[in-house]
């Protein structure tokens, strides 16, 4: 039995595109960047994954928030980690906390800001020409710049409640050297996200929020 | 036209489809261009009481304010009322403790006293002799909640409304509802009302303040000492 050239360029085609998507498969990559931590919770935790290769997966429950937690804060760093051979930029969509009380917990009670922007190890790539730039107002820690409004409640720079559907929050040139159609342990960047809630007499209950973040290819800025 | 042999396709065919499963799996499992985080918080019900400021005592003799009330620490007052008897020509002997409370839930406040006299006739003290109720309720300043409270005492013991001498008796005795601490000999309630605080933090020092009377008339009790103890509790049912 003999096979004709079609049958033979087919299979080269196909060859063709698996390659097509090996050189592709890395162009953006959004991933964990090491432990979470949590400070000041009762009853509170946060899970995720120590290893940059993982997914983002992180679930974070700050616990008792009213009077109860005697601490002055409860601080959550989430590190996350990207990888792109382009131009990307990091957004986040928002769902959740949407108490009818007013003075219970809601969405603006969350401090959210972006800190610490870092290499991760040697593969990460340092541009010259254009640099990494956290969108504001998420460009600070919410654990050391809340304030106590004219109410009595305290407010946040940035907080939950400034991310809608889809909320740009960082941009930048390329951050990866190499290509691997994997994860590497050092081929791109790391950036912290931070949450507080600061306990409060907030009404009885509870809330939940989930934040999804994303990367895409940014604006063509030059490496 | 140049042909293939079988075998040799075969392999080309097995190789390509081993290259594509695996650069799929790779680029699922290896990379995304999405990652979640989600959060969840709890508020419990909280409720507290502590020290509204300074006990003011008048007309004693003898006597004074031995552990005072500081603002926003614990409650723990002690007061020494001095002479309760005729010798003492004011009208009343009148401790004023101010009290306060915070909460972020409806609450009630409940008091529970106990009085115990050294005498052994009915003419010592007794609970009853102790006049009791709580003045003006005031919630204000930044972060209160301004809600309508229950005060389910009769206010200023030593009112005259609160208060007259027993025709049959003689005895001064204190006649309005839960105007004497013979009425608290078990945990009953004082006061309640609704959410005392906004959210704010608990480092606001604001909250429901109440001025808790304490009185006795001056009478020919029967000599000896009298030790009032008194208890309260504020839940958030």
């Amino acid at each position: 039995m003999r096979f004709s050239h079609f049958t033979f360029s087919i299979l080269m085609v196909l060859i063709i595109f698996a390659v097509a998507q090996t050189a592709s498969a890395q162009a953006l990559d959004i991933s964990s960047g090491g432990q979470p931590t949590i400070t000041g919770a009762v009853n509170g935790s946060v899970t995720g994954s120590i290893n940059v290769t993982n997914d983002l997966v992180v679930t974070i429950n700050f616990g008792e928030v009213s009077p109860l937690n005697t601490n002055s804060i409860v601080k959550v760093t989430v590190p996350i980690a990207l990888r792109s051979n382009q131009p990307y930029q990091v957004s986040v969509s928002a769902t959740g906390i949407s108490n009818a009380n007013a003075q219970a917990l809601q969405s603006s009670d969350v401090g959210f800001g972006l800190q610490n922007l870092r290499l991760l190890g040697g593969a990460g790539k340092i541009c010259t020409q254009s640099t990494h730039i956290i969108q504001s107002p998420f460009n600070n820690d919410p654990a050391t710049s809340a304030t106590v409004n004219a109410s009595g409640r305290v407010a946040y720079p940035s907080s939950l409640a400034n991310l809608s559907s889809s909320t740009l929050l960082l941009t930048g040139p390329e951050l990866s050297k190499n290509n691997s159609s994997k994860r590497q342990q050092s081929d791109g960047w790391i950036f912290d996200v931070i949450f507080t809630i600061t306990p409060q007499f907030f009404v009885a209950g509870s809330g939940s929020a989930t934040l999804i973040f994303s990367i895409a290819p940014g604006p063509n800025v030059p490496c | 036209m140049p042909r293939f042999s079988t075998a040799a396709l075969s392999k080309i065919l097995l190789l390509a489809i081993l290259f594509l499963v695996s650069t799929i799996t790779c680029s699922a499992q290896g990379t995304s261009t999405t990652g979640t985080v989600s959060i969840s918080a709890t508020v419990s019900k909280f409720v507290e009481i502590s020290s509204g400021g300074s006990v003011t005592l008048t007309g004693n003799s003898g006597g004074g304010v031995i552990t005072d009330g500081v603002t926003n620490s614990p409650l723990a007052v002690s007061i020494n009322l001095g002479e309760l008897g005729p010798s003492n020509t004011n009208s009343f002997v009148t401790a004023l403790v101010p009290l306060k409370v915070r909460s972020n839930a409806g609450y009630v406040l409940s008091m529970s006293a106990t009085v115990a006299s050294s005498g052994s006739t009915t003419n010592k003290i007794s609970a009853a002799d102790v006049g009791f109720g709580l003045g003006t309720i005031n919630r204000s300043g930044t972060g209160v909640n301004a809600g309508a409270d229950t005060n389910a005492t009769s206010g200023d013991p030593t009112l005259a409304a609160n208060g007259s001498i027993n025709g049959t008796t003689g005895r001064y005795e204190f006649t309005a509802v839960r105007s004497n601490l013979n009425a608290f000999s078990s945990a009953t309630t004082a006061l309640s009302g609704p959410f005392i605080m906004n959210a704010v933090p608990r480092s606001n020092g604001n909250g429901l303040t109440v001025p808790a009377f304490f009185a006795v008339k001056p009478q020919f009790f029967e000599n000896g000492t009298t030790t009032i103890s008194v208890t309260f509790t504020v839940t958030a049912p």
